[in-house]
């Protein structure tokens, strides 16, 4: 790749910053844009967190949140969606990743033809297909669905499949960023073979990709709905959406605590993952 | 192959190994379902209890049913939530009496997405498959004649009105209510007596039907109901759509879903819903808005659901306790807790089987009437194909 | 073992064994994606009462269903560019925009919350701040300013439009940022040696390397608010007449509709994905080329 990099009019400007600092200029407009950014996300979750606390009779109160929280199905089906997260998301890098790679190593070709597969889960209903996987595996020879943990396993393959969006564009993007084609070529004239390289050149490079793609899936599966009510999981969505019909203030209240615990357990999933000792997200190897 | 696809090949049944262990020790948590469930599903076939019995008389009495149904374990149910109709009475008495195990599923679904369930569900015996349904009246006929259901009469089948069942025992009546105006009084200071006084301009912004006119069977109910008001008939909802038309070109109607929660917080004060929901809805959130039915005076619409068994369903025999006990004075003694008028109110009443504190507790529902199939069909059909072009929400952009 | 000179370069004629490779996703999306979608095809042929019938697909050249197609692409195209853009800002906000360290992840990792963040929960949060007795509503109207006497509504393409930015911001930020992360320190360090300015680098420099992720990512969005439908229900009831909302009609819900021709208007859906990621490969090519 070359860098073009032919400015139009050679400016020599007054102060020339160090390379590492952004100048004054570009940090207001930063200020400016993420204060534009907090007070747009932040405003409905005021809001929500302003009627959980005043709902019940009208005055400051903490009843709301511990309704919710006494109940102990909160926590458990919360547990068991997050489980099923993390699974989703292993089944999901184990598809993509090495599928991404391949599409932009070897058959570029075909890239079309993966992405609009990959973008396939925004434009199929989630009843078409929760009621077609239930049909597919409840008649023999495929009849697996006869047990709850089975179902469960078929829960996690359809989301993962749910999750193909994100995490190949993630990967996508990810790859594009490192260049694939020279640090396969360097690692394979070293002697490595396929598995080291995915493993110890790819994997590490891509951590930033693999990181925004894993938090991508995990907030889907802890709120997805329909399959899991069809397929008769009791996961979070279920729960939640049982709640928020009836109820004023414990939907509010559920809200704002779904979305405390989501973002704590995005944030032990980030932390998870800078950890690494050998990873350098931006340094290739 | 390549040693990359040995490693693929490696990681894969690592991985489904995993998933295999999760699938086996994953037993769920609340449905409490005895491995036994998945065998007796087969069972029922050899037993008195099998898909041709179809009454308890024919399956070799009640004993022999409950005994049938307790060696299934489970029920498997749909579209049912708690606080419809009192069924949280319902299932709890059902399950403590007769210990079996309750697997409720998906209890938002609309009656085409429990039939979609029913058809998915063909062959199966997991725990996704629905026992039995509760679905519209205009969803009777065709479920029978897909063949999706099986038919079983209950002992008190007798005391079940003639046009509220189907005659080869298929589908039958379960409750009905009679549409009312959810208000809160806390927001609305005069409350709306008749449909007429929906058109005053004090209510501006503040009527939201309970549900979309083109899929909601609750919302064309209410459409039929003010036009009976305003000079139409069950054969004839033009008016309605009129009288809609007018609520939303003055204001007063809102494009927005009204649920329990919207009503009550008040950012939707007026709904029109069955007085069983609405009723259980102003007892639900006493403590937070005073909420007030009121059955119009005039255009009193009755609806009725119906129950029916799946024509597979995995534990059959449990699907027919749960269908007698329903139909039992107990049973529809809990409907009546929970604010319906369940179908054998009549005989009930005639044999003193309800006691005078729950009748007062129901709203006043004289005069209402009740729409045939027939005249449903024609008004969802009208309804929903002119519902856009009539009232037709101005949506902007 | 292939050898480095089969890696890369024009060889004549490549291996067809090559597509190999995705077959295990080809493979999983059989089995978990496309088998069970299946149905969609088969049922978009046949008729209520039975049968097989091309009406469905007539039928979708009703003004009622085109007019729902325009209506889910502008408001898909208007929330991707829109958040697209936006998300961009915020995502080159954290990462170079020299604000302090913790934003960075803090971004991140609220943007996965916030990323999925949507039907019910995200209708009944801007109901309650722009809703009619919304926190925000209540303020202008402290002030005076009564908002829905003055025509404005949260319930309409605008309305909807603000809430899927919800969403849609938090899809940009957490997608684009490997992209943006792997922007060459050299490349912003060589071209400030030559003189350029911060602006002039962006402009000739990082975003038209950044450009074939950027498109992509901006699919992405396309994607995600053309196949939404939770969002728009809890906020609109189903007055906004989505396609997604159109389809939901026919084959859920408690009145007996032509479920075959909600089936063929997915498939109409899958038709216009399919068309628009013929355009964006087109984009994508041309965007290519530019990186020499």
């Amino acid at each position: 790749m070359t860098v073009t990099a032919a400015p139009t009019a050679i400016e020599t400007p007054a102060a020339v910053v160090t390379p590492a600092k952004a100048g004054t200029g570009s940090k207001v407009m930063a200020w400016l844009i993420l204060l534009a950014g907090i007070a747009y996300f932040l405003t409905p979750l005021i809001a929500t967190g302003e009627r959980a606390f005043r709902a019940i009779g009208g005055t400051f109160s903490f009843e709301a949140f511990r309704r919710v929280v006494s109940d102990p199905e909160f926590l458990r089906t919360f547990g068991e969606s997050a489980i099923n997260a993390v699974l989703t998301i292993f089944v999901s890098l184990l598809v993509i990743v090495p599928t991404a790679y391949w599409v932009t190593l070897r058959v570029p070709k075909l890239r079309s033809v993966i992405e609009f597969i990959t973008l396939l889960p925004f434009v199929i209903p989630a009843v078409v297909l929760v009621f077609g996987l239930i049909r597919m595996y409840s008649r023999p020879p495929l009849a697996i669905l006869s047990t709850y943990g089975s179902t469960r396993v078929m829960l996690i393959c359809a989301y993962a499949a749910l999750s193909f969006p994100y995490m190949y564009r993630s990967v996508d993007n990810g790859l594009r960023a490192i260049n694939v084609r020279t640090l396969t070529e360097a690692a394979q004239s070293l002697g490595a073979k396929w598995p080291t390289i995915i493993r110890r050149v790819i994997f590490p490079n891509l951590r930033v990709a693999l990181l925004s793609g894993a938090l991508l899936t995990f907030a889907i599966v802890i709120g997805e709905l329909t399959i899991a009510l069809y397929m008769g999981q009791h996961t979070f969505g279920p729960y939640m959406s049982n709640l928020v019909r009836n109820f004023v203030a414990e939907p509010a209240a559920l809200t704002v605590l779904s979305f405390a615990m989501t973002w704590a357990a995005m944030g032990i999933i980030s932390f998870l993952a800078r950890r690494q000792p050998s990873s350098k997200p931006k340094k290739a190897v | 192959m390549s040693k990359e696809a040995h490693l693929k090949r490696k990681l894969i049944l690592l991985l489904v190994f995993g998933l295999f262990v999760t699938a086996c020790g994953g037993t769920a948590a609340t449905t409490t379902a005895p491995a036994t469930a998945t065998t007796a599903g087969e069972a029922p076939a050899t037993t008195a209890g099998g898909g041709t019995e179809t009454t308890a008389a024919g399956a070799g009495g009640m004993e022999d049913l409950i005994a049938a149904a307790q060696a299934e374990g489970t029920l498997t149910t749909i579209a049912l939530p708690r606080d419809w109709c009192n069924y949280g009475g319902v299932i709890d008495t059902f399950t403590e009496k007769y210990g079996l195990a309750y697997n409720g599923l998906a209890p938002d679904a609309g009656s085409a997405d429990e039939l979609e369930a029913i058809r998915a569900n063909q062959g199966s015996t997991g725990p996704q498959a629905p026992d039995v349904v509760d679905i519209g009246l205009g969803f009777a006929e065709p479920a029978k004649e897909e063949g999706l259901l099986q038919p079983y009469m209950v002992s008190t089948w007798d005391s079940i009105p003639e046009d509220a069942k189907d005659p080869e025992g298929f589908w039958y009546g379960d409750y009905y209510g009679v549409l009312a105006f959810e208000v809160n009084a806390d927001v609305v200071e005069n409350v709306p007596q008749d449909w007429a006084d929906l058109l005053n301009p004090e209510y501006n912004g503040a009527i939201a039907l309970a549900g979309d006119p083109r899929v909601s069977a609750q919302a064309i109910a209410a459409v039929t109901a003010a036009g009976l008001a305003n000079g139409g008939s069950l054969d004839d909802v033009e008016p309605g759509l009129e009288f809609f038309a007018q609520l939303a070109e003055a204001g007063n109607l809102v494009p927005v879903i009204a649920e329990s929660g919207t009503v009550a917080s008040g950012e939707t004060p007026i709904t029109i819903r069955w007085t069983y929901n609405a009723l259980a809805n102003r007892d639900a959130n006493a403590d937070i808005a005073n909420i007030e039915v009121v059955v119009p005076a005039s255009g009193r619409y009755a609806g009725v659901y119906v129950q029916g068994i799946s024509a597979y369903a995995p534990q059959p025999n449990a699907a027919k306790l749960w269908m007698e006990f329903l139909y039992s004075d107990e049973g529809q003694n809990l409907w009546l807790d929970g604010y319906c008028h369940p179908i054998r109110y009549e005989d009930l009443v005639a044999n003193n089987a309800v006691p005078q504190e729950k009748l007062d507790r129901l709203p006043d529902v004289e005069g209402a009437v009740f729409p045939t199939l027939e005249q449903i069909e024609a008004a969802s059909e009208a309804i929903t194909t002119q519902w856009d072009s009539v009232v037709g929400v101005n949506v902007g952009g | 073992m292939t050898s480095i000179s089969e890696v890369g370069g024009n060889r004549p004629p490549p291996r067809t064994w090559n597509w190999v490779g995705i077959v295990p996703f080809l493979l999983f999306s059989t089995a978990f994606l496309l088998g069970p979608a299946a149905i969609l095809l088969v049922r978009s042929f046949q008729a209520n009462e039975g049968g097989w019938t091309l009406l469905n697909y007539r039928q979708l050249t009703d003004p009622q269903v085109l007019e729902a197609y325009g209506l889910s692409v502008r408001i898909s195209l208007v929330t991707a560019i829109v958040g697209g853009v936006f998300g961009f800002l915020m995502a080159w906000a954290v990462i170079y925009g020299g604000l302090p360290r913790p934003f960075r992840s803090l971004l991140t990792t609220f943007s996965g919350v916030a990323s999925n963040f949507a039907g019910v929960p995200l209708a009944a949060a801007f109901i309650f701040t722009l809703g009619r007795i919304g926190l925000i509503t209540a303020l202008f109207g402290f002030f005076g300013v009564e908002l829905y006497q003055s025509g404005f509504s949260l319930y309409n393409f605008w309305g909807l439009s603000v809430v899927y930015m919800f969403f849609q911001f938090p899809l940009m930020v957490l997608t684009i940022t490997p992209a943006l992360e792997g922007l060459k320190k050299e490349w912003k360090e060589a071209s400030e040696n030559l003189g350029a300015s911060s602006w002039q680098y962006w402009r000739h420099v990082a975003l038209p390397v950044l450009l074939p992720s950027i498109l992509g990512t901006i699919i992405l969005l396309f994607g995600n608010a053309f196949g939404a439908h939770a969002t728009a229900y809890a906020l609109t009831g189903g007055t906004l007449r989505l396609a997604t909302i159109l389809i939901g009609a026919q084959i859920s819900g408690d009145v007996l509709q032509n479920q075959g021709l909600g089936y063929a208007v997915a498939m109409g859906m899958v038709v216009i994905m399919g068309i628009s990621i013929g355009i964006y490969t087109i984009l994508q090519r041309r965007a290519e080329r530019w990186l020499g």
